[in-house]
């Protein structure tokens, strides 16, 4: 392939800039990964079926044969009793652009698998972290490695790179580390303007609806929001503890576990009170993703009223939107195509 | 330069936020999707004139090719709403659902599916599901917790329930028909009409062939005698309407099931 063609495939996507983006850290491929994308993909045989793993998207060892004429195939088997690299270690390098940590023994590794191999898993993990996200279930990066990436731990920079670069290309999607100490990942949207679509396409997703009543009314309170305030207000959807919707089944489960556990959510116990009892906060996920001006917006909605009836918080929501605006480097051009490379 | 010149399309951030919305909702039906369509032109590119839906998903599906994954059109058993969804082409379907179930009840959902598929009718009885909790692989799992898993592949939108009874989403058999079919190639039933799997539909009672709900709706408009295209036999049963996307109020793809799902007292 062209010098212009690798580099363009190399070279760091413009739209993703941002300080903790995987991507951003990464430096030129070493050896690795020669060939742009469409090429590799094109060399790809038909997709094989690999074995139904017994709950777990098994990683495909040993790797599929590869097209042409890589004869390292074989060599390319890592041995299973490769030690178990820690992924904090492995995450770490990745950001850093280092090598990730080589096992004690056999300095010289295996020789690289094919590339499109590489390729393939790039693409299994593009669509493994779409489901999760889907789901809304956190991204972790042991279970990407354990679930997807496998064999293949040692070229999980490059894999990981070329994931982000499809997601962001194809999808518009940026896929960020959230937090390293906890080895997170979220996908996050890179298109301008940034709106609740799924608020704006009319709450065809009603679990939104449900959470941003419940935010919102932590929001207006200022503080936490006792339980028995928050199903005071799902009351007037027709919604009780103890009865199942047929939407959302168990809305008591949905908001203290499923809610609490995308992160959404936090539900602790007040301290110093007896019989005890319960309150909602903010979640973590919901200050990344949540902005206080869409749940003045989505109040504004609901009462029919205007943001100013709710001043100080209105104020706030304000506030915030302009230190977001602030704290936002030059705004990115976003790329309006893509052709073949 | 590559010698397969593959025309790929041109993704622009309309695609991106159209493919993103889709992804995040899973399945969505034909109207939705055309709202969709336009909220996407509306937000990043209001001067362009949209495309034909088609076209438009088309151009989207040239780019996917290359990662093995396909906007892909269905049509629901029981009314003959057209659906669309992303699905990847490329691992077993199962396997994809791995990452959000554990083994056990990963293993339920396929004793599930191969009592839909070997059931005459096209569903299979909660009962029957979960009789067979016992042999599942993987940690053991109770009668009850086994309930709760398969409300909660009704809410993922892989099962559909129907008055105490489980069969297949719109959504599972767009992403899971290739599959199926290898996998129960014996038991697998087919559409006279489109050839497509069939789980829901009507048969022939002289000569067993089998036709889809809206297959059959479309195939017999308009004709007050039926008959069957195999054997010329009377066709027995009532002929459905041709599903019109005019005569409709809300679309909610929830409909078979928002009466059904059974609602439980703890």
């Amino acid at each position: 392939m062209s010098e212009a063609s690798k580099a363009a495939a190399c070279a760091p996507d413009p739209a993703g800039a941002t300080p903790r983006s995987v991507m951003h850290a990464m430096p030129e491929m070493p050896g690795g990964d020669p060939q742009p994308l469409a090429a590799q993909a094109a060399s790809l045989p038909g997709p094989d079926i690999p074995p139904l793993g017994p709950g777990h998207a098994r990683p495909r060892s040993p790797p599929p044969p590869a097209p042409e004429d890589e004869e390292d195939d074989d060599d390319a088997e890592m041995e299973e009793d490769d030690e178990d690299d820690d992924p904090k270690a492995l995450l770490q390098a990745a950001e850093e652009g280092r090598a990730p940590p080589a096992p004690g023994a056999a300095q010289a590794g295996p020789p690289p698998p094919a590339p499109a191999q590489l390729v393939q898993k790039a693409h299994e993990l593009m669509w493994y972290v779409l489901v999760k996200d889907q789901q809304r279930m956190v991204l972790w990066f042991p279970d990407m490695v354990k679930d997807v990436i496998g064999s293949y731990k040692k070229w999980c920079r490059s894999i990981l790179r070329r994931t982000s670069l499809i997601l962001a290309r194809v999808f518009g999607l940026h896929l960020r580390l959230a937090s390293l100490h906890t080895m997170e990942f979220s996908l996050v949207k890179a298109l301008e303007p940034e709106e609740l679509d799924r608020v704006a396409l009319g709450n065809r997703m009603p679990m939104t609806g449900l959470l941003l009543m419940i935010l919102s009314l932590i929001y207006v309170k200022g503080r936490g929001a006792r339980e028995s305030a928050v199903w005071n207000v799902l009351r007037i959807l027709g919604l009780r503890p103890w009865k199942k919707h047929t939407t959302f089944a168990d809305v008591r489960r949905l908001i203290t576990e499923e809610f609490v556990q995308q992160n959404y959510l936090k539900y602790q116990r007040v301290p110093y009170v007896e019989p005890p009892e319960y309150e909602f906060f903010w979640g973590p996920r919901a200050n990344r993703e949540i902005t206080k001006l869409q749940i003045m917006e989505f109040l504004a909605r609901v009462f029919k009223k205007d943001p100013q009836a709710w001043p100080s918080r209105y104020r706030e929501a304000l506030e915030e939107a302009r230190a977001l605006r602030e704290a936002q480097p030059s705004a990115h051009c976003p790329r309006s195509s893509v052709s073949e490379d | 330069m590559q010698s397969s010149s593959r025309r790929m399309g041109v993704m622009t951030d309309v695609h991106r936020r159209f493919l993103q919305l889709l992804m995040t909702h899973g399945v969505m039906e034909e109207r939705e999707v055309a709202h969709l369509q336009k909220h996407c032109y509306k937000v990043h590119d209001s001067s362009a004139t949209a495309d034909k839906l088609e076209d438009f998903i088309n151009n989207i599906n040239s780019v996917l090719e290359s990662l093995y994954i396909e906007i892909k059109k269905g049509i629901t058993e029981d009314d003959g709403r057209p659906i669309y969804a992303l699905v990847n082409l490329a691992t077993t379907p199962v396997s994809k659902m791995a990452s959000d179930y554990a083994e056990n009840e990963l293993d339920l959902f396929r004793k599930a599916l191969e009592l839909i598929i070997d059931s005459e009718s096209g569903f299979a009885s909660s009962t029957n599901i979960l009789n067979l909790v016992d042999q599942l692989k993987g940690k053991r799992m109770r009668k009850k917790e086994a309930e709760q898993v398969l409300q909660k592949f009704v809410q993922n939108k892989w099962l559909i329930e129907k008055e105490g009874e489980f069969t297949l989403h719109g959504r599972a058999i767009l992403e899971m028909e290739q599959y199926i079919r290898g996998m129960y190639p014996d038991s697998v039933k087919t559409c006279n009409i489109c050839h497509g799997l069939l789980i829901q539909g009507q048969s022939c009672e002289t000569c067993g062939i089998r036709m889809h709900l809206p297959c059959v709706a479309k195939y017999f408009q308009a004709n007050p005698e039926p008959h069957c295209p195999h054997c010329n036999d009377y066709w027995p049963h009532e002929i459905p309407e041709v599903f019109d996307p005019e005569k409709e109020g809300e679309p909610t793809i929830s409909r078979p099931h928002r009466k059904s799902l059974r609602s439980r007292q703890h």
